[in-house]
């Protein structure tokens, strides 16, 4: 017996506005990142669905593009993170507002 | 006889080998590179002689000798490709040319061991190069074989007269007087390089003479009616041989722009005596001479070109008749007697023409080289009222200078009387037919008792009376370079006229009209066979002709009127200055007198063209230039400043608000394309 589609699309958009209510609420930069990686997921979820449903693989073999993508976003991300830590002595997202014009 | 011309192209190369070489070793030449331009000239002589005796017994020559850039056929009736090439090309009328400009070059060359070195000069390498590169500039012109490369050298003899006119630069009046003979004659050349653009782009060559010449193409386009860039083809080789005529107007010093000439005499009086005779305004008039088949197609432009002369003729004549600088009188004759060339060309009279200009080449340079010698005698005074006397104490000086005077004068059988009354013969039987040609004969005929009187005004003042200065009455003693080129020039301006005795032959009937037969033969279309036939014959003929009775009556007429006059000008001048204590008669002018000293107010008004008209006329465009145009660009500029200065404040350098507004603008475009696409309804 197989899942409807719908189910996974409605379970991806949860994700997503988990993330993204993360993205826009948290101050914390390890919360943000990991609202990112809930958003990135909450795309690989539909992908991987629509590509069961279609029955082709290109969707699952984006979704691993996705996966090496996020590792690599996560490895920036930490080293920005530690950066911050070490010139502000905290993770606070809105404390470093020095880059603008 | 045919290796002279495979030589011809050292004619002028003698001159630039000379003109490097006073450059580079000047200083330890011995005389300063004097010798070394005599021996270049006086081989250019040579050779030039070599190549009008191979034109007389081989014919004409046209040679291409380096083609520099070929062109696409998108000329309007050229079917093959343009090409931009240096030639030579040796007729009867070039080699003429050749002649009498590497024979005055040579003279001048030789007068000026007399004038310059003996005097001490300094920059004397200076003067010896730019003197070679004027030569050899002008002769190269002279054989240019197409329109392109005359235009290049015909700049090169501008840029030289530059050059020399302001020799002696560090005094106020000739680095002036060079800029005003630079700029008065580079407008007119303006004109003369649109002419060039314009043939070159209308018949797709440029080539003077012989097969594919733009004479030719001309002649065939006239021939066929087609139209040329829509417009009738004689009206546009009407407009483009004015155009042309803009750059001759400039360089032979014509009304309106002769003003450049007599500020051209702060130059040292051996320039003076090449730029008049032989080199930069004998320019023009040769290149008129040089494409007058060209001109032949066109009643209109042979008229302006007649009209312009007339009129230069008389008004610079009377402007003569006041000057007190012996060199500023020989100045404005120059102008009027090249007015005289221009009215025999524009009536047809190409013969007449030509041969005035060689005539001219000789009395002319031997007055101001007499006028050199002159001004060396008075130890260096140009005023007439200061001099006097010199007859006796200069016999050599006096007796050449008055051949030359007389030729100037026009007084028979001087050459200078065969050539002019020749011009005024031709102006006379086609005014009798043309009757609004009477009028250019009559400004001609007038400008003849002028003439005989400034001549002989300036020959009684400078040599007649009683010494006015203590520089005369201890003239400085002038040697013998000084005076064996005046007793050359002396006996040929007495001569010259044997050339072509018009009038004799046509009352005698003998066959002594020597240029005529010279001149007749020549490449093609390019002869004065060719171009009587054009002006005179046929149905397409430019002008008719008519005689006063029997053409023996009208050539005694003509004569006789014109020599008339100038014995009476030469008369009064020598009533009222052949006395022992002259005085200032022409002051008693009253208003003439002041409006002639000031020349007419030509220069006041050209000022005035210029600080007047064309400066507010730049401003404006200045400050459209400034307002408008830049004012867009810097307009767009300080709006996207202004603007972007606000919109920044947007920035506020947490990362969360971007985020928000990334999430917002998504949401913006999706509602927008929603709405685009009809979702909701």
């Amino acid at each position: 017996m197989t899942v409807p589609i719908e189910y996974y699309v409605l379970l991806s958009m949860a994700v997503f506005c988990i993330g993204l209510f993360g993205v826009l609420t948290r101050r914390n930069a390890l919360m943000f990142l990991m609202s990112v990686e809930l958003m990135l997921n909450a795309a690989n979820i539909n992908l991987i669905a629509f590509a069961f449903y279609h029955g082709n693989v290109t969707g699952q073999v984006f979704a691993l593009f996705t996966m090496a993508l996020a590792a690599a976003e996560v490895a920036v991300g930490l080293g920005i993170i530690l950066v911050l830590y070490r010139n502000f002595r905290d993770v606070d997202v809105t404390v470093p507002s020095a880059m603008r014009w | 006889m045919e290796s002279a011309f495979e030589f011809a192209p050292a004619i002028a190369l003698f001159p630039l080998a000379a003109f490097v070489i006073a450059l580079l070793f000047g200083r330890q030449l011995p005389k300063r590179g004097a010798l070394v331009g005599i021996v270049a000239t006086g081989a250019s002589l040579v050779f030039s002689l070599w190549a009008a005796l191979a034109v007389a017994t081989v014919g004409s020559h046209r040679e291409p000798l380096f083609e520099w850039a070929v062109g696409e056929p998108t000329s309007e009736t050229g079917v093959e490709g343009i090409e931009f090439t240096f030639g030579i090309l040796l007729d009867p009328l070039s080699t003429l040319m050749l002649v009498i400009v590497s024979l005055i070059a040579l003279l001048v060359h030789v007068f000026s061991l007399g004038y310059m070195n003996a005097e001490g000069e300094t920059g004397l390498p200076r003067y010896y190069a730019e003197l070679g590169l004027f030569t050899f500039s002008m002769l190269a012109f002279v054989f240019a074989d197409n329109l392109l490369m005359a235009f290049i050298f015909f700049e090169l003899v501008g840029l030289c007269s530059y050059l020399l006119i302001g020799f002696w630069f560090r005094t106020e009046s000739a680095p002036s007087a060079a800029k005003k003979a630079f700029l008065v004659t580079r407008f007119g050349d303006y004109f003369f390089l649109l002419g060039v653009v314009a043939i070159a782009a209308t018949f797709g060559t440029l080539g003077f003479a012989g097969e594919g010449s733009f004479v030719e193409a001309a002649g065939e386009a006239i021939d066929a009616g087609e139209s040329l860039f829509g417009v009738d083809p004689e009206l546009w080789v009407t407009i483009t041989g004015l155009l042309v005529l803009g750059g001759v107007i400039g360089k032979s010093a014509q009304f309106p722009l002769h003003t450049w000439l007599p500020d051209a005499m702060e130059g040292p009086t051996t320039v003076s005596a090449l730029i008049h005779a032989a080199t930069m305004v004998a320019a023009g008039v040769y290149l008129v001479a040089r494409m007058f088949g060209y001109y032949a197609l066109s009643p209109t432009a042979l008229a302006v070109i007649a009209f312009v002369g007339a009129f230069t003729a008389l008004f610079a004549a009377t402007m003569g008749v006041v000057k007190d600088d012996i060199k500023q009188v020989l100045a404005y004759s120059t102008i009027s007697q090249y007015g005289y060339m221009m009215l025999g060309l524009g009536v047809g009279g190409y013969v007449a023409g030509v041969f005035h200009l060689m005539n001219h080449a000789f009395f002319k340079a031997l007055l101001f080289l007499g006028a050199g010698s002159v001004i060396v005698l008075a130890h260096h005074k140009q005023d007439m009222w200061e001099m006097g006397g010199l007859k006796s104490k200069a016999p050599v000086t006096y007796y050449t200078f008055l051949a030359g005077a007389l030729a100037l004068a026009g007084i028979i059988p001087f050459s200078g009387f065969w050539s002019k009354d020749e011009i005024l013969y031709d102006a006379l039987i086609v005014g009798i037919e043309q009757p609004v040609f009477l009028l250019a004969y009559a400004m001609a005929l007038l400008a003849v008792f002028f003439t005989g009187f400034y001549t002989f005004r300036m020959v009684f003042l400078t040599f007649h009376g009683e010494p006015r200065s203590d520089a005369v009455r201890d003239p400085h003693p002038v040697g013998l370079s000084i005076k064996l080129p005046l007793v050359v020039l002396g006996v040929l301006a007495v001569v010259a006229g044997v050339a072509n005795l018009a009038p004799v032959a046509k009352l005698t009937g003998l066959e002594i009209t020597f240029l005529e037969g010279w001149l007749e033969g020549g490449i093609g279309e390019a002869s004065y066979l060719a171009y009587s036939g054009a002006v005179f014959e046929g149905a397409e003929a430019v002008y008719a002709t008519g005689v006063i009775g029997t053409e023996s009556t009208t050539v005694l007429v003509a004569a006789g009127v014109s020599l008339l006059l100038a014995f009476s000008g030469a008369g009064a001048a020598w009533r009222l200055y052949g006395v022992p204590e002259p005085v200032r008669h022409t002051e008693s002018l009253g208003g003439a007198y002041r409006l002639l000293r000031a020349n007419y107010y030509q220069d006041e008004y050209q000022v005035w063209l210029a600080s007047g008209f064309t400066l507010p006329l730049a401003r404006a465009a200045d400050r459209f230039d400034q307002g408008v145009i830049d004012g867009v660009v810097n307009g767009v500029s300080s709006v996207s400043l202004f603007g972007s200065g606000r919109l920044k404040r947007l920035q506020t350098g947490i990362v969360t608000n971007y985020a928000a507004l990334l999430v917002l603008g998504f949401l913006a475009l999706l509602v927008a394309l929603g709405v685009h696409g009809g979702w909701f309804l």
